[in-house]
């Protein structure tokens, strides 16, 4: 049990569970604004790590450069999916009651779209490049440097996004629409804009998440679906919607894998992980965080 | 008349020439379904492409040899199975049926060679197997299927425990991923380490989604063996090299499993990959093959650069060096191919290859080392490009 009280544990529990918070926040951002079921989400971390390999290998410039410009792209593709597609069908009262459900169709066929066009321009072929590999040693803590920038990084980028949600005026137009869409619009709020910035920044955020990632794995075009299932996995836990809910939700469920993989061993990961997030929802189905219920 | 007869001759053997050489410009189509998108997708370019590079050097020599009896290149019709083996299946019976193929080539890993191996067998079209490897393979009937692996479970956990033996290890750590290969590794390695006096202290199995492994690690450094044996797959493999280095394992002997012989992964740990010693049998240099240098330099020239994956790639070019010998003595006629693929001794990048049954009955398995940024072949001692030496410090 000596395993337990070591900072190199709790370091790793922490980039975990900082990845976790960093993923979900874009999905638990445009859920929460549109009610959509974005099931693309882990192929625009796919995306964000291809755009670092190819500024890599192409430039040089390694991902704590490139990952504004994968912010800044996939910030963009989420303008364009918004103008594209979702405007309409969030402007429209008959299918905005059915989104949720059509939206995980939608997504499903964006991502099956999506994959096989980074197939058709990159190969299937893994990726992969060395950045930061040397050790940094902290105390008693040993990290790659790659794995420490994706702790930085990752806390700085999640904790900053959470708070300027929670306290900027914009940030609380959010909130309003989060809380409640119809009385957003009668206060005043332009929901137009505030989904569409929810959407830009919510893909933002995670094709940045994926520029980090592309230094801890190979980067593949099917890389993204452990995410999208980690991404859900911890907004649900959280409370949908809710944006404190989920980043404390991603630390709780790093934590719990890398202490939980500790004391019981790796092959119960899975069992620990979803037991107790079904446990969990059990005694609170709306989630740690979550109100009892999700005003529309 | 003699004249007129002559002429008339002339005429008919001159149809004959301009008939000759275009029936043997037709080319030999051969089907083939591929894991380009899905699960899959991510090993599928190691058998594309190594089939393209055969292709390539094939057509670049004026096509295979049919018997003996002129040259015809070689025409590739390929589908996407989406990484479904019941997909392959339906391809394998339209590439036959509908498509007219002359012949077929293997689609990737061991659950598609199973899915296909009834389809091959009702229609009698000889299939020479690459990347799969199980030892539930020796279980298909003979017929029209053939398995070029040298990787064997039991094989490797035989050669894998002499070459411990060798080293003087009397203590390892196991750890392993839950898919079937490596499992199955397992299941043959535990006896064969026991068998030997060779201790396990310490011994984990994880998920294949395992995100981290400094707890298991840890555990691994407290019981400090002599060497270290990590039965995983690319991601898995990345997890190991960046988290030993952090907990700092400092065995003298680290195997991992699959990875340190794909290009990309070797990019990724440069000099922090010296000393690794990874499932490879298989090195441009190694002595005693055929068209080893040759395939190496062309699969270089064809893919910008990269290297082939030193284990699926090489597997699947012997496959197709083997198809290749045996139309160059058997023609077309697949039946006849079945019998020369039974009875003959081909010569390969893995040296030579004779079936016994299903299985190649010659090559070893084996072990590779990254010495020096090189993959050298370290292990069975007779097919050794080098010797296997002590894992020094991680490079930084």
């Amino acid at each position: 049990m000596d395993i337990l009280f070591s900072p190199q544990l709790l370091a790793a529990a922490l980039i975990t569970g900082v990845l976790y918070a960093l993923i979900s926040l874009g999905l638990n951002l445009i859920y929460g604004t549109m009610r959509l079921l974005n099931v693309a989400h882990g192929d625009l971390v796919m995306i964000g790590s291809y755009i670092a390999f190819m500024a890599f290998s192409l430039f040089n410039v390694g991902p704590l450069i490139s990952m504004f410009g994968a912010a800044i792209i996939c910030g963009g593709l989420g303008w364009l999916a918004y103008r594209s597609v979702f405007q309409n069908l969030l402007s429209n009262s008959e299918i905005l009651a059915r989104l949720e459900e059509n939206s995980l169709l939608l997504f499903f066929g964006i991502s099956v779209v999506v994959q096989n066009l980074v197939i058709l321009f990159f190969t299937a072929d893994r990726q992969g490049y060395e950045y930061l590999s040397a050790i940094v040693e902290i105390g008693d803590v040993r990290l790659t440097g790659a794995r420490l920038a994706v702790l930085i990084v990752g806390s700085v980028v999640s904790i900053a996004a959470v708070l300027y949600l929670r306290f900027s005026l914009f940030g609380l137009a959010i909130n309003a629409l989060i809380q409640n869409r119809d009385a957003s619009a009668i206060v005043g709020i332009n929901v137009d804009r505030v989904q569409m910035f929810s959407l830009v920044i919510g893909f933002g955020i995670t094709g940045l998440a994926g520029a980090l990632i592309s230094v801890l794995e190979p980067i593949t075009p099917v890389m993204g679906f452990p995410y999208t299932m980690s991404a859900f996995v911890v907004i649900i836990l959280g409370g949908l919607g809710n944006l404190w809910g989920g980043f404390l939700a991603g630390l709780l469920l790093g934590f719990l894998e890398i202490y939980g993989v500790a004391v019981t061993g790796p092959e119960w990961r899975s069992v620990l992980v979803y037991g107790i997030f079904i446990g969990i929802l059990i005694f609170r189905p709306q989630g740690l965080l979550g109100r009892g219920r999700v005003a529309r | 008349m003699l004249r007129r007869l002559l002429t008339a001759s002339l005429v008919i053997v001159g149809m004959l020439g301009l008939l000759g050489p275009s029936q043997a410009a037709d080319p030999v189509k051969i089907g083939f379904s591929i894991s380009k998108t899905g699960l899959f997708a991510p090993a599928g370019p190691s058998q594309l492409n190594a089939y393209l590079v055969w292709q390539k050097m094939v057509n670049d020599k004026g096509g295979l040899d049919i018997g003996g009896k002129g040259r015809r290149k070689v025409e590739f019709v390929q589908y996407d199975d989406k990484s479904d083996p019941a997909q392959a299946v339906k391809i394998y019976e339209k590439l036959i049926t509908s498509d007219k193929v002359d012949l077929v080539m293997a689609p990737w890993g061991t659950q598609h060679h199973f899915a296909i191996a009834p389809v091959v067998e009702r229609h009698k079209f000889p299939l020479i197997g690459n990347t799969a490897a199980s030892v539930a393979l020796r279980k298909v009937k003979p017929g029209y299927l053939w398995f070029t692996t040298p990787m064997m479970p039991d094989n490797l956990a035989k050669e894998m425990t002499a070459m411990l033996k060798s080293r003087g290890v009397k203590s390892v750590a196991i750890m392993y991923n839950l898919l079937q290969f490596a499992s199955e590794n397992i299941q043959f390695l535990k006896p064969a380490l026991a068998k030997a006096g060779i201790k396990v202290v310490f011994e984990a199995k994880y998920p294949p989604d395992i995100k981290d492994m400094t707890g298991m690690l840890t555990k691994v450094k407290g019981k400090n063996p002599d060497a270290v044996l990590v039965h995983s797959y690319p991601g898995d493999s990345i997890l190991y090299m960046n988290q030993a280095r952090e907990v700092g394992i400092n065995a003298k002997t680290q195997y991992v499993m699959v990875g340190p012989a794909i290009g990309f992964f070797r990019g990724m740990f440069k000099s922090n990959l010296d000393g690794i010693v990874t499932m490879a049998a298989w090195t441009p240099g190694l002595k005693n093959t055929t068209g080893s240098k040759e395939f190496y330099n062309a699969y270089k020239k064809m893919f910008k650069g990269h290297e082939p994956d030193y284990l699926d790639s090489v597997e699947v070019f012997v496959s197709a060096q083997i198809l290749e010998q045996a139309i160059a003595k058997a023609g077309l006629d697949r039946e006849k191919i079945r019998q020369a693929v039974n009875s003959m001794t081909f010569d390969t990048i893995y040296g030579k290859i004779k079936f016994n049954g299903v299985q190649n009955s010659i090559t070893p398995a084996g072990f590779a080392q990254i010495q020096k940024g090189k993959i050298e072949v370290v292990w069975p001692k007779q097919r050794a490009t080098s010797s296997v030496v002590d894992k020094g410090a991680w490079a930084k």
